[in-house]
C-alpha cells in the first residue's frame, strides 16, 4: 500500500444483537443468538418465518431535532445508517468542528430498498380492480400516482444512506454508494482505504446498511431459495460450514467505521482502534474459491504479511449449503487448516450489505480484547468444508492481524486484512 | 510517477445509435432520440414520452444471449455494450492478457420490479374494514405470482457480475449506484485502480433503465420530468429559457480501461488519455443541488488540478445539461465560477437534448462523446435551444454540430442528492 497509513478510530452499529458495542460483544461471548421468529408483522404460510430483527429502533434518538423532519424522508435502513453514522463519530470522539468539510468523504454499501407497501395501497385501489394480475396504467396515471407522496422514490434510493449522511454532518469530500449485495460495505471500505491513499480525503465515514425482513423482501428471499427452513429452532437456524446447515437467516442494521489517515487521526488526538493493511478483490467465475482465494491473496501481498501471521479468517459464513462449500474451499487454498476460521451470522443473520463493516468489528473487538467469540451453531464441519472452523467457545487471540472476507452469490469477494 | 490510464475499447447503446459510430453521427446530425413511451401504456400519465432505445434485441450482439433471460433491459444494454467494447480492444479471446488483472465497474442501475404484480397483490389482500394489508395474504399471493429469475435480476449486483462471468473478466468487481453520476464515478474509481496497480484493465461503464411505470411515476413526483407532451422531441432544451424539466432516457455505455504501457505493449487502439477526475459531494439538499453550485465548482476544480491541465486547456465541455431550470444554471454558474472569463469562450453542449438522460448510464456516453470529439474535429449541438436564459449565458453549441479542435474535454455528472463528478480526456 501506498506511504499512508490507514486507521479505524471509531464504531456504530446499530444490530438485532444491541445497538451498543459492549452490549453485543457481551451477547456473543455468552453465546447468544438474535435470532427468531419475526415479530413486526404476521409472517404466517412462508416457508421462512424468522429473522434477526432489531426491536424498539427509533430514529429520532439519533438525529438532532433541527433534521427530525428528515427521517421521513428515509426508509428504514437509511434511518438504521445515520443511527450508526451518529454513534461512530460519538464512538471516535470526534469534533466535527475541527475537520475539514472537503476532506470528509463517505463511502456506504447498500442494496435495493424496498417500497413500504401501505404507501402504494390508495394508487393501487383506483388501478387495480379490473384484470387479474393487471394494473389499468391510464388509471394509475391519471388518478394512482398523484395518491402518492411526491418525495416516494427518494425514501428508497441506495445512495440516499450516503446523501443523508452527508448532509447531516457536512461531509462535502467524494461520496459513493457501493450496491454490491453482501460485498458491499467491504467494498466500500477499501474504496475509503484508496482515496485516503492516494490524498484524496483525510477522513471518512464508511458503512452499509439493510433490511430485508419486511414482506416484499422476505417473498423475494423465499423466492431464492437461500433461506433455511428451520422455523422450529431459529435461533440454531444459521449454521456456518456445520453438516447440518439448510440455508441462510435474514439480519438487518447497519455499521459505521471512522476511517482516517494515521497523521489525521495522530493530529485529532484519536484512539486507533485497527489498521487497514491490506484489501483485495476479485471474481469467482466458477464458484470453486479460486477467486476468493485470489481476493485474499491480494490483501495478504499488500499487508506484507502471510497467512501464518493472522490470527484468524473472519468469514462470510452465509450459512447456505452450496456457498459455504466454495467459500472454505477458497479459504484452505490460503490458510489450509492452519488459520481459525470464525464466522458471525449465527447470531445475528445475514446483514446484507450491512454484514462486512458489521462483521470485521468483530474482528477489530477480538484483536483488542484478545478474545474472539465463537462460531455460534457450528457443532460439526462439512467434509465439503476443508478449515479449521473455530467452534462455539471463545478462544484467546495469539497473533495481531484478521483476515475479513465477504461475497455474493455470483462470486464477486473482497478481502481485508486489519492489523491490531 | 503514477500510471496512466488510457481508453481501448468503447461501446455504447443508445436511444440515438445502438454503436458509438452510431450515436456519435446522430448527435452530430442533431437527432433527438426521443418519442412516445411504447414500453408501457403512459398515455395518462403526466408525462407520456421518453427516450428509448429502439429495435434492440440482445442476441444480435452476444453469442449465449439466454444467460440474460430473466434479466432487465439495464444488464442486456449492459451485455451489448460491453461485447462491443471488448471486440473494439481487441479483448474477447482469453489468451493476450491476465484475465485476473481485468476488472469490472460499473455505475448501473436496478432492475425491473413486477409492477403489475405487485400492485395487483396489494390492491387484492388490502382489507378496507381494518385499514390495513392482509400480509399473510399478500405474500401467498405474491410467491405465487412473481418471477423467482426476474426477481434476482433485479439485484444491483448482477449486471456486473453477468459480464466479468461471461467475458471472464476475473479481477476486482465493484458496482455503485450514484444516480445520475452512477458511472462517471465508476469510470473515476476505475482509473484511480489503474493508476495504483490493482488492475492492469478495466471494465468501467454503465447501464440504465428507468422507462417502466415506477421510474415514471417517481420522477413525475418530484415533478422532475418534462411534461412537454405535445412536443417530445423539443422537450430536453438544456439552456433553454423555456426548460421544463429533463427526458428519460436509457441504454449503456462501456469503456475499457487500460494501463498506457501495456496498451502500447499489445500495440492496442488508444483512443484517448483519461487525465483529469474529481469526485465531491454537495451534502446540501437531498433534493436540491447547491444554490451556489459549491460541490460542482470544487469537483471541476479537482479535474483540473489532477490533469495538470490550466483552464485555456480545455477545448470543449460536455456538460451534465439535463434540461432542469436549477441544473442548468447551477452547472453555468460553476463553470464561469472555475473557468472565470474564459468560461465564455469554450463551447460547452448537452448530450441530453438529444439521447434524454440515461441516469446511472448517463455519464459513460457523455465521456464517449467526448472521446469522439478528440477524433472528429466536431462538436455534439445543443438542440432545441431557442430562447437564450440570462442566467445561463455560455456557448452552448445551439442546434448546428460546430468543427472546432479538441484535444483536452471536460464531461461533468451531478447526481441527485448531490455526488459530483468531472473526468476529463485528451488526445494521446
Amino acid at each position: 500500500m501506498a506511504s499512508r497509513r490507514i486507521v479505524i478510530t471509531g464504531i456504530g452499529a446499530i444490530t438485532p444483537l444491541g445497538n451498543d458495542l459492549d452490549t453485543v460483544w457481551s451477547a456473543m461471548l455468552a453465546g447468544k443468538s438474535a435470532v427468531r421468529p419475526i415479530r413486526s408483522f404476521d409472517t404466517t404460510g412462508l416457508p421462512t418465518r424468522f429473522a434477526a430483527e432489531i426491536d424498539g429502533f427509533d430514529g429520532k434518538n439519533y438525529v438532532e431535532k433541527s433534521h427530525r423532519k428528515s427521517l421521513r424522508m428515509m426508509a428504514r435502513p437509511i434511518q438504521f445508517a445515520v443511527a450508526a453514522a451518529h454513534l461512530a463519530l460519538v464512538h471516535g470522539q470526534v469534533d466535527k468542528s475541527k475537520l475539514d468539510p472537503t476532506r470528509f468523504g463517505i463511502e456506504f454499501g447498500a442494496g435495493l430498498i424496498a417500497s413500504e407497501l401501505p404507501e402504494l395501497v390508495d394508487a393501487a385501489q383506483v388501478s387495480a380492480n379490473c384484470q387479474p394480475g393487471r394494473v389499468d396504467l391510464a388509471a394509475w396515471g391519471e388518478k394512482g400516482l398523484g395518491l402518492i407522496q411526491p418525495l416516494w422514490m427518494l425514501k428508497y434510493l441506495p445512495n440516499m444512506p450516503a446523501c443523508h449522511i452527508s448532509i447531516l454532518h457536512d461531509a462535502q469530500g467524494p461520496n459513493n454508494s457501493i450496491t454490491e449485495s453482501d460485498a458491499a460495505s467491504l467494498l466500500a471500505l477499501a474504496e475509503a482505504t484508496r482515496i485516503l491513499a492516494r490524498d484524496g480525503a483525510d477522513f471518512f465515514l464508511v458503512g452499509g446498511c439493510e433490511s430485508k425482513i419486511n414482506p416484499l423482501s422476505l417473498v423475494r428471499q423465499c423466492l431464492f431459495e437461500e433461506l433455511s427452513k428451520r422455523n422450529d429452532d431459529p435461533a440454531k437456524a444459521c449454521r456456518p460450514f456445520d453438516v447440518a446447515r439448510d440455508g441462510m437467516a435474514l439480519g438487518e442494521g447497519a455499521t459505521v467505521l471512522v476511517v482516517e489517515g494515521l497523521d489525521h487521526a495522530q493530529k485529532r488526538g484519536a484512539q486507533v482502534l485497527a489498521e487497514i493493511v491490506g484489501y483485495g478483490s476479485a471474481f469467482d467465475r466458477n464458484l470453486d474459491g479460486a477467486g476468493l482465494a485470489r481476493a485474499c491473496e491480494t490483501a495478504l501481498n499488500m499487508a506484507g504479511i502471510a497467512a501464518e501471521d493472522l490470527d484468524h479468517v473472519n468469514a462470510h459464513g452465509y450459512g447456505a449449503i452450496k456457498e459455504d462449500a466454495w467459500e472454505a474451499q477458497g479459504l484452505a487454498r490460503v490458510v489450509g487448516t492452519k488459520v481459525p476460521v470464525f464466522a458471525a451470522k449465527g447470531y445475528f443473520g445475514n446483514m446484507g450489505a450491512a454484514s462486512g463493516t458489521t462483521e470485521l468489528s468483530l474482528s477489530i473487538l477480538g484483536l483488542r480484547q484478545g478474545v474472539m467469540p465463537g462460531t455460534l451453531n457450528h457443532e460439526t464441519t462439512d467434509p465439503n468444508c476443508p478449515i479449521q472452523v473455530q467452534p462455539v467457545a471463545p478462544r484467546p487471540v495469539s497473533k495481531p492481524y484478521a483476515l475479513k472476507v465477504g461475497f455474493t452469490h455470483m462470486g464477486q469477494c473482497s478481502a481485508i486484512v486489519l492489523k491490531k | 510517477m503514477r500510471r496512466r490510464v488510457v481508453i481501448t475499447g468503447m461501446g455504447a447503446i443508445t436511444p440515438v445509435g445502438h454503436s458509438v459510430k452510431a450515436m456519435m453521427d446522430a448527435q452530430l446530425a442533431g437527432t433527438s432520440g426521443v418519442g412516445p413511451i411504447t414500453h408501457f401504456d403512459a398515455s395518462k400519465f403526466p408525462t407520456t414520452f421518453a427516450s428509448q432505445v429502439k429495435d434492440f434485441e440482445l442476441a444480435r450482439y452476444v453469442a449465449g444471449a439466454e444467460r440474460w433471460a430473466n434479466a432487465g433491459l439495464n444488464s442486456r444494454f449492459a451485455a451489448a455494450a460491453a461485447q462491443q467494447a471488448l471486440a473494439d480492444a481487441g479483448l474477447l479471446d482469453d489468451g493476450k492478457i491476465d484475465r485476473s488483472r481485468f476488472g469490472v465497474y460499473l455505475g448501473s442501475g436496478e432492475g425491473v420490479q413486477d409492477f403489475h404484480n405487485m400492485i395487483w397483490q396489494i390492491a387484492q389482500t388490502y382489507r378496507p374494514d381494518k385499514r390495513e394489508i392482509d400480509y399473510p395474504a399478500f405474500m401467498a399471493g405474491a410467491l405465487e405470482v412473481f418471477h423467482p429469475g426476474r426477481e434476482a435480476e433485479q439485484e444491483l449486483h448482477t449486471t456486473a457480475a453477468h459480464l466479468a462471468s461471461h467475458f471472464h473478466l476475473d479481477g476486482p468487481n465493484f458496482t455503485c449506484l450514484t444516480a445520475c453520476a452512477a458511472s462517471s464515478q465508476a469510470i473515476g474509481e476505475a482509473v484511480d485502480m489503474i493508476r495504483q496497480g490493482e488492475a492492469d484493465l478495466m471494465l468501467a461503464g454503465g447501464a440504465h433503465s428507468m422507462i417502466h411505470p415506477f421510474g415514471v411515476t417517481g420522477f413525475n413526483l418530484l415533478t422532475a420530468l418534462s411534461t412537454r407532451n405535445s412536443e417530445p422531441q423539443r422537450a430536453s432544451r438544456p439552456f433553454d429559457l423555456h426548460r421544463d424539466g429533463f427526458v428519460l432516457g436509457e441504454g449503456a455505455g462501456m469503456l475499457v480501461l487500460e494501463d498506457f504501457d501495456s496498451a502500447r505493449r499489445r500495440g492496442a487502439t488508444i483512443y484517448a488519455e483519461i487525465t483529469g477526475y474529481g469526485t465531491t459531494a454537495d451534502a446540501f439538499r437531498v433534493t436540491d443541488s447547491h444554490e451556489e453550485g459549491r460541490g460542482a465548482i470544487a469537483c471541476i476544480k479537482q479535474a483540473l488540478v489532477d490533469s495538470g491541465l490550466s483552464v485555456e486547456q480545455i477545448d470543449y465541455i460536455n456538460a451534465h445539461g439535463t434540461s432542469t431550470q436549477v441544473n442548468d444554471q447551477v452547472e453555468t454558474l460553476a463553470i464561469k465560477r472555475v473557468f472565470g472569463e474564459q468560461a465564455y469562450k469554450i463551447p460547452i453542449s448537452s448530450s441530453k437534448s438529444m439521447l434524454g438522460h440515461l441516469i446511472a448510464a448517463a455519464g459513460v456516453v457523455e465521456l464517449i462523446t467526448c472521446v469522439e470529439t478528440l477524433h472528429r474535429g466536431w462538436l455534439p449541438p445543443t438542440i432545441n435551444y431557442e430562447t437564450p436564459d440570462p442566467e445561463c449565458d455560455l456557448d452552448y453549441v445551439p442546434n448546428q454540430a460546430r468543427q472546432h479542435k479538441v484535444r483536452h474535454a471536460l464531461s461533468n455528472s451531478f447526481g441527485f442528492g448531490g455526488q459530483n463528478i468531472s473526468l476529463i480526456v485528451s488526445k494521446v
